[in-house]
């Protein structure tokens, strides 16, 4: 049985069934994605794969517990069986199992429309982009030695219905292009890393695009050739727009997820309407920005996706909810119940989250900063909610002496406590942009977009070999 | 399941492809996760897939599914042949050959699959019991799991490769939040074996509880350059992004810090790491890789000395010698990379109370963050995040945390002075090390 195959009445029917014996929430989440993805290394596409999974899951709550079962099969008798699973582990429990009959489904409108599909496009365009990045890498500057390209598409429809009489049908197109170049002189390696991912379709690529983002990406390795080691130590930090987005969702966002406040694992538990962030600090989630690799219609669990302003002017204004964390709290969901495929249960997960701009350039922010750390490009980060204590390393990064840029510093990372992050950010720039990436949390990975305009932070701890 | 990776094999032969090869696993896991005394999540699964491989006129095209009827088979072999025709042919794109009999190693044990749902559940509530019940600083356990896999892989080509084999294992874990004055630190532990039976549900909550209270009252240290003990929590992180950098794909793609170094002193002389595919303990262990290739150990580094690379088929084709077994797949949706199987860090040990004896100044590191970000295994830089404990005058002294080390790989690994007594395996990355010494790395406090 495919996923358009699957009737109005079987979904019911796999709701009432796993509520039979109690629980007071039943959900059949249903999945058909297809990937293509391609690699290019040594200046040859080396891999080239694609493929199809489909499969659902039945969910089963009851006070806090929840019951999960999969299967990457869709049939009557495996829908059954997930029921069946989940039904058994509550026997004799409480819950009224109050079911709301299912109206007609309702169809997820795209946050931007995919004008060419890329499906409708010939594999070796795609192959295409990947060897003309290389081309232009290598032609940036000698010192390029090797150079890893990828392409990846992937269209994910799936059906979510539930027993509060959600139906809900949702299309995701996503594609993403990655340039990693790789330089070498004397005996010293670095790399510079490039992405672009969107919820669009084939219309935003070409091999200009391609082009530019590999000479881009070359670039950034061969300037990082010439990098002295980074300082250690506290330091005035200028953090760069678009990657350094990454500092809100570690520093704060996954704090604000739902789940760690409601089992007092966050340090932002209790915290709404005080001071979390310096006055000049707002910042919001934001699944519904048109087109952005985070965004989707509806999120896994068929609730609209919205933004959310989690800090405004300085105070916590807001948690990220998903629909079970809502129900507990008393709380509106916000359309962040994500998770990875139909063989995870949804948590709740940022979208697209930033820093709302200010208004100073970023020339003012670093000519403002007599001696400092400039973090131009972030390499990722990792935060532990609880403590609050998170960590990023920086990709690129530059010596500030006396307002002006100098040398540039390699192996450095940042470290930080969230809400002392957030209180010492001392000026904002205008040039607010989005980066795309890949957020790992519970073992579940989802796409999710970082926002951030160039900002400064009074001090923070560096962490290098340098002096 | 084995039918249908012969009618794959069968089908895509019959539609002209040059050689293929069909990697198949269909698996049943569960995971029970408990919060205060009550199961939070029960999760029940069962997932199948296979994927086929096919070389056309040198050029590799790969696809899969989950979906297992005629028609969607049809697909998988159309789409992989239409793959292989958009990927550039490569003269080291060929399959396994029929070869050497499996490895001789046990890695699944029925008690595994005989134990009951209540079992599962009472083992997570028993790991959430001991961290409770351990200090009254424990504030919180945020996750007890119990969790396991029981996994069939079938592995069938037309060069005449064709194996099977099941594999279980099942772990638990604690993540645990120590409270004090206000301040929250975190202490995680793990224990795995192949069947409930053999974990240790106690042992488990009891460690997560220490490591995360101890931490309580933590400061900065000083910025400095010093001697650090790497925990084998920590040492295993180290180690896993040092492994990147010890396969021939990133020797012969030019983005290994070690190529052309076989035969030098790379590392302290105490230093011994092998890959053990067919250790009895190690969770990575199994009769063969992901291409049919017999699993065996592979020498890296004998006494500081680096003795060679880890080789899937293609790495080896290239070289003109044999693979090592390291085709390592992550799952059916993947094609073969190279990597790991089971890390080894062996060498003359000095009990762990001596190590931190005849250390004057130093740090303890307990717990490392950033590691994906900080720590690049093509540059050598490696700069993370720790928390620990200080070391004073041969002694564990007050606990730190927000703390950078930092330090390039190559230079840390030929500063490995000392290997503790203390070796245990550690399930990220599935790699057994005892605690490590390293002298001179750049701390970043206050």
């Amino acid at each position: 049985m495919q996923l358009d195959d699957l009737s109005r009445d079987l979904l019911d029917a796999t709701i009432r069934r796993a509520l039979r014996h109690g629980g007071d929430f039943a959900e059949v989440f249903v999945e058909d994605r297809s990937s293509l993805g391609l690699s290019l290394e040594e200046g040859r596409v080396e891999r080239a794969a694609g493929g199809r999974e489909a499969g659902f899951g039945v969910r089963l709550t009851s006070g806090d517990r929840t019951y999960y079962s999969y299967a990457d099969d869709i049939s009557e008798a495996d829908l059954e069986r997930a029921a069946d699973a989940v039904a058994a582990a509550l026997r004799g429990a409480a819950g009224d199992g109050r079911v709301v009959e299912l109206g007609p489904v309702s169809v997820g409108l795209p946050t931007a429309p995919v004008t060419v599909p890329p499906s409708s496009v010939e594999t070796a365009v795609k192959a295409g982009l990947l060897r003309a990045a290389d081309e232009a890498a290598r032609a940036t500057d000698p010192a390029v030695i090797q150079v890893m390209a990828g392409y990846l598409e992937s269209r994910q429809r799936v059906l979510v219905a539930n027993s509060l009489g959600a139906y809900v049908a949702d299309d995701r197109t996503r594609l993403r292009l990655t340039v990693n170049a790789v330089a070498r002189r004397d005996g010293v390696i670095q790399t510079g890393y490039e992405s672009l991912g969107k919820s669009l379709g084939f219309e935003i690529l070409d091999e200009a695009v391609a082009q530019d983002m590999a000479r881009a990406a070359a670039r950034k390795a061969v300037t990082m050739l010439d990098a002295r080691p980074a300082p250690s130590g506290p330091m005035a930090v200028v953090m760069g727009n678009g990657f350094g987005g990454t500092l809100f969702h570690e520093a704060c966002g996954h704090g604000l997820e739902a789940d760690g406040i409601a089992k007092g694992s966050s340090i932002y538990e209790g915290k709404i309407g005080e001071v979390v962030a310096a006055p000049i600090v707002s910042a919001f989630d934001d699944g519904a920005i048109p087109g952005e690799w985070g965004s989707q219609a509806v999120d896994d669990e068929g609730a609209p996706t919205q933004k959310t302003v989690v800090i405004e002017e300085g105070r916590l204004t807001g948690f990220l909810y998903d629909g079970l964390r809502a129900r507990e709290a008393g709380a509106a969901q916000t359309g962040n119940g994500r998770r990875q495929s139909f063989r995870h249960v949804p948590i709740p997960r940022m979208t697209t989250t930033a820093i709302a701009p200010g208004e100073a350039s970023p020339d003012d922010i670093i000519a403002a900063t007599d001696h400092g750390f400039y973090a131009k490009t972030l390499a990722g980060g990792q935060v532990e909610p609880a403590s609050g204590n998170f960590v990023f390393g920086v990709a690129e990064g530059y010596l500030i002496e006396h307002g002006r840029l100098t040398s540039p510093l390699r192996g450095a990372t940042l470290v930080g406590n969230g809400i002392d992050i957030l209180k010492s950010i001392d000026m904002i720039g205008a040039d607010f942009e989005v980066k795309s990436g890949i957020c790992g949390k519970d073992g579940q990975s989802v796409p999710v977009g970082t926002g951030q305009a160039t900002l400064r932070i009074a001090a923070m701890t560096v962490g290098g070999t340098g002096s | 399941m084995i039918e249908a990776v012969d009618r794959l094999l069968e089908l895509a032969l019959a539609r002209g492809a040059g050689a293929a090869e069909v990697y198949a696993e269909e698996s049943v896991s569960r995971r029970v996760k408990v919060f205060r005394g009550s199961v939070e999540e029960l999760t029940q699964a069962r997932r199948k897939g296979v994927g086929l491989r096919v070389v056309q006129d040198g050029s590799v095209g790969y696809a899969y599914t989950s979906d297992l009827s005629d028609a969607s088979l049809g697909e998988v072999v159309a789409t992989a042949l239409g793959n292989a025709g958009v990927a550039d042919p490569d003269p080291d794109a060929v399959l396994a050959e029929q070869g050497d009999e499996p490895a001789r190693v046990e890695v699944y044990d029925p008690g595994l699959e005989q134990a009951s749902d209540e079992q599962r559940i009472e083992l997570a509530l028993a790991v959430e019991r001991a961290a409770l019940q351990a200090d009254p600083r424990v504030k919180s356990v945020d996750e007890a799991v119990y969790a396991d896999g029981d996994a069939q892989v079938f592995l069938a080509s037309s060069t005449g490769v064709r194996g099977h084999f099941r594999e279980g294992h099942c772990y638990a874990y604690a993540y645990v939040l120590g409270e004090q004055d206000g301040q929250i630190e975190t202490g995680l532990s793990f224990t795995v074996a192949r069947k409930p039976a053999d974990l240790d549900p106690a042992g488990c909550g009891a460690e997560a509880a220490t490591r995360a209270v101890r931490q309580l009252g933590a400061g900065k240290p000083q910025t400095t350059k010093t001697t650090v003990v790497l925990d084998p929590y920590v040492s295993a992180s180290f180690f896993g992004v040092l492994s990147a950098a010890l396969t021939a794909e990133a020797v012969q793609k030019g983005r290994s810090l070690f190529a052309g170094r076989v035969g030098e002193q790379v590392a302290g002389p105490g230093v011994t790491l092998t890959d053990d595919g067919i250790h009895p303990d190690g969770l990575a262990s199994a009769p063969f890789d992901g291409e049919g290739v017999p699993c065996r150990r592979t020498p890296l580094l004998e006494g500081g000395v680096l003795s060679g690379f880890l080789h899937n088929v293609k790495t080896a084709h290239r070289e003109g010698r044999g693979s090592t077994g390291n085709g390592v797949r992550g799952s059916y949706q993947t094609t073969p990379g190279v990597g790991p199987t089971n890390l080894v860090l062996s060498g003359p040990t000095t009990p762990f109370d001596d190590l931190i004896g005849a250390i004057d100044h130093g740090v303890l590191v307990t717990n490392a963050i950033g590691i994906h970000s900080g720590a690049n295994p093509v540059s050598g830089e490696f700069s993370v995040g720790i928390s620990g404990l200080l070391i004073e005058g041969g002694r564990v002294a007050a606990p730190v945390h927000e703390v950078t080390m930092a330090g390039d790989i190559v230079s840390m690994l030929r500063s490995i002075v000392a290997l503790g007594d203390d070796a245990r395996w550690v399930p990220m990355g599935s790699i057994l090390t005892p605690s490590v010494v390293i002298e001179g790395v750049s701390i970043g406090g206050a």
